[in-house]
């Protein structure tokens, strides 16, 4: 009887809806592609060796926060500190004498200062209640603060060679950042996909109060994931200070919009509980093809920030579409 | 007043309606029948004008009319109270009744001295007490669905069409509707009424009309039909098919013991005693705390007093992940706020109570998992397109059929379920007895709460009654009957 059920029901989804389903499914890939192929037509130096690494170069970092990005967002939240995170980090980076023997000790603090955000952030979201926008804003605003104190209006030191080498040199043509990103991407990947942890990720961002019913930790899975995300955006952070080189109170500005726009062009819904780490990734790509074809055709920069926007009103025009 | 013929929709994919016919008349109270995906809906929503019919024709008024518009509909004074109340909770009771047609003053500026002056007026015409400047918020779901009601009566309303009115209130509140629907009656306003509650369309409708898998079975006047042949008609089959036997050996041992148990303040000095092999009815009226009882018995509200004694240690306080140790399940009335995971899969759905079992070492065995999946697919004959198909495509009755099979999974020692039938068909409705039934005779202690007196007197082999936050009263044998437990459930604590 339900053997006829499922049969009827998968009869009925083939041919036509199958096609569109695989659609649905790619159609982020499949926008990705188009938009490579666009760009090669337009500009020759589109493809060329020098502007696909650097484009790798300048996903890394992007692609780091939006795993963190996704992670809060999966469980309902937002974390709008991640940029002031990064610039944290990055101002970390330079606040000892600029040499490797530092490298470790500033690894520890920047890391620490993103994992305790985020700790903060999680505590005030799982356990007060907070709304994620406005305690994220907030410890955003309190780090911008704490850094001009320590900076005194600018950092003055400079990265180690080790970070700058970390962000900006390559491994038979793969650029480290980029690897680093890679190596994340499938731990976060398997983290989410394939443990009770992430399943739990899961169903506490598609329904709270029945993970509660379930016994689940739901507080505290809130909070780690809020961890996750401090703690990537600081390395991220550490990342883009050593591709920049010189780093100044506002470095990863703009990282919070962008990662939430990638991640959610990227199938993450806002409203909790679905979404992919990949998902995440293939949009931040999609961003950072765009801006750099801006770059690549000769338009001026500021056609970047307007690009943004337009983008950001067809991802949430695309997004309602999906959830509807 | 309102006669529909032939009338045909087809969305893609399926035949919503086919030759349905309708006669409603004014002045009466007009029930429409069916189980779920019967129609009712969709034949709903073309008399109010959301949709639009394929073929055939509504007669209104003696003219062929067709309402391209809700608007149009309205405009005709034809008007549909859903099950979900279109009200802006924060405005208040007067701007609800008078939105979209708002009394207008100088420059055509809103009226509110006006506004609330009407308002005042036209609730005193219904007879119900409501300050027309509290926001609708603070309302009672009673209260809120008579500020619906007002809301037809500004725009002349002629023909009223309520569906499942009484799924959110209940006692008095029921009473107090029916009045003003028998008041709107008198005064010749046709009313077309939608319930699953059988005994209420035999207390007020004079007609009835069943619909069954899209297509007219059968127009009766009330006085005319008996309940069973009235079910026969919904579902072609006889009503004391639906509930299995009941146990027949002696109740087994003590199971779970819940003493003294007071919460949230809707829950004072409750006693309740499971034993192995029983299916217990808590019944009572809605509010009496009969939710609040079973989830502090499960550990989702905190015990201010009393304890629960399961696996032969006594607990003050409950938690979930606690009760899931100890072999409880809690199937909640609430299936999409507090059960399901709406954009997770049937697999991730059924296993979430369960966790280990697919997993190692933390490791999510997904073969394992889709294994089980399909298995309880087949056991509950659930009707989706495999483990990995999400249950906010699936419908109701589906959907409960994955969070019984969640449970029915874990709980080796009680399962509680909270109103198991709401919502669902007559054919899932037999199907969950069935089941109940079926854990019972493995031995374990089934609690149901539920607010259906033929459901609980079919069902129970010993029912518990609630009032006002107390047991008052337990039932067992013959003894269990809709008299008493009504008489229970109603009775003052002085008495």
């Amino acid at each position: 009887m339900s053997q006829a059920v499922e049969t009827n029901l998968s009869a009925a989804a083939s041919g036509a809806e199958n096609a569109r389903n695989f659609l649905r499914q790619y159609a982020l890939h499949i926008a990705l592609v188009v938009l490579i192929i666009l760009s090669a037509l337009i500009s020759p130096s589109f493809l060329s060796g020098g502007n696909v690494s650097n484009m790798l170069l300048q996903a890394a970092p992007l692609g780091i926060v939006v795993i963190g990005q996704a992670f809060v967002i999966l469980v309902r939240g937002l974390d709008l500190s991640v940029a002031s995170v990064m610039a944290t980090a990055a101002v970390a980076a330079t606040s000892f004498n600029g040499q490797d023997t530092d490298a470790l000790l500033i690894f520890v603090v920047a890391i620490g200062i993103g994992l305790i955000t985020g700790l903060v952030n999680g505590l005030l979201v799982a356990k007060r209640n907070v709304s994620p926008f406005l305690a994220t804003l907030a410890t955003m605003i309190v780090l911008q603060g704490m850094r001009s104190a320590w900076t005194q209006g600018a950092p003055s030191g400079n990265v180690p060679p080790f970070y700058r080498i970390l962000g900006s040199d390559s491994i038979y043509g793969v650029p480290y950042n980029l690897v680093i990103t890679g190596v994340l991407a499938v731990f976060f990947s398997v983290l989410l996909a394939k443990t009770t942890f992430g399943r739990k990720v899961y169903i506490t961002g598609g329904n709270p109060v029945t993970a509660r019913l379930l016994g689940i930790n739901a507080d505290w899975i809130t909070i780690t994931c809020y961890v996750i995300s401090g703690g990537l955006a600081a390395l991220a952070g550490l990342i883009l200070s050593g591709f920049v080189g010189i780093v100044d109170n506002w470095v990863g500005r703009g990282f919070e919009i962008d990662s939430i726009v990638a991640a959610v062009m990227g199938g993450v819904a806002l409203s909790g509980g679905r979404g992919t780490i990949a998902g995440g990734l293939v949009g931040a790509a999609i961003l950072v093809v765009v801006f750099n074809s801006v770059l690549q055709i000769g338009m001026p920069i500021q056609m970047q920030i307007i690009i943004k926007g337009l983008v950001i009103v067809i991802a949430a025009a695309f997004y309602v579409r999906r959830a509807a | 007043m309102l006669t529909i013929s032939n009338l045909s929709k087809s969305f893609p994919g399926v035949k919503a309606l086919s030759g349905m016919q309708l006669d409603v008349r004014a002045g009466e109270i007009h029930a429409l029948v069916g189980e779920n995906g019967a129609g009712k809906s969709t034949l709903t929503k073309i008399i109010a004008g959301v949709y639009q019919p394929d073929e055939g024709q509504i007669e209104y008024d003696g003219e062929i009319t067709h309402w391209p518009s809700p608007g149009a509909a309205k405009a005709a004074g034809v008007h549909v109270i859903y099950q979900e109340f279109v009200l802006f909770p924060h405005m208040t009771v007067a701007e609800n009744i008078f939105i979209g047609n708002e009394r207008r003053g100088l420059l055509g500026m809103v009226d509110h001295g006006q506004t609330r002056k009407d308002a005042a007026e036209l609730l005193h015409r219904l007879g119900v007490e409501i300050d027309p400047d509290k926001r609708v918020v603070e309302l009672s779901v009673a209260d809120q669905q008579m500020v619906e009601i007002a809301k037809a009566m500004v725009h002349k309303v002629r023909l009223l069409i309520l569906d499942e009115p009484t799924a959110v209130i209940s006692g008095h509140e029921v009473e107090l509707l029916f009045q003003r629907l028998q008041a709107l009656r008198a005064d010749g306003v046709a009313i077309i009424y939608i319930s699953h509650r059988l005994e209420e369309i035999f207390e007020i409708c004079d007609r009835v009309t069943v619909l069954k898998d899209g297509q007219f079975v059968a127009s009766r006047a009330i006085a005319d039909v008996t309940r069973d042949q009235l079910v026969a008609l919904m579902v072609g089959r006889d009503m004391s098919e639906l509930f299995p036997p009941k146990a027949t050996a002696a109740s087994g041992a003590v199971v779970l013991q819940a003493k003294g148990v007071s919460a949230a303040g809707r829950v004072r000095n409750a006693s309740l005693t499971l034993r192995a092999g029983e299916v217990t009815a808590l019944a009572g009226m809605v509010g009496a705390g009969r939710t609040e009882l079973a989830l502090a018995i499960f550990g989702g509200l905190p015990m201010t007093a009393g304890s629960v004694e399961i696996g032969g240690k006594s607990h003050s306080q409950m938690s979930p992940a606690l009760s899931i140790r100890e072999g409880i399940g809690l199937l909640t009335e609430d299936r999409k706020g507090q059960g399901l995971a709406m954009l997770l899969d049937v697999a991730a759905n059924i296993t979430a109570a369960d966790l280990q079992t697919v997993s190692r070492n933390g490791f999510l065995d997904r073969a394992r998992e889709n294994e089980i999946a399909r298995e309880e697919i087949a056991s509950y004959q659930i009707a989706c397109r495999g483990p990995q198909n999400p249950v906010v495509t699936m419908s109701g009755g589906n959907q409960q059929k994955v969070l019984v099979s969640r449970w029915a999974r874990t709980c080796r020692r009680v399962l509680i379920l909270d109103e198991p039938t709401r919502g669902v068909d007559v054919g899932a409705k037999a199907e969950i007895y069935r089941i109940m039934r079926e854990l019972a005779a493995k031995g374990i202690a089934v609690l149901m709460i539920s607010s259906e007196l033929p459901e609980v007197v079919g069902m129970a082999d010993r029912v518990v009654v609630m009032r006002e936050g107390t047991i008052s009263g337990e039932l067992t044998g013959a003894d269990i009957t809709e008299e008493q437990i009504v008489r229970l459930a109603t009775q003052s604590l002085a008495a």
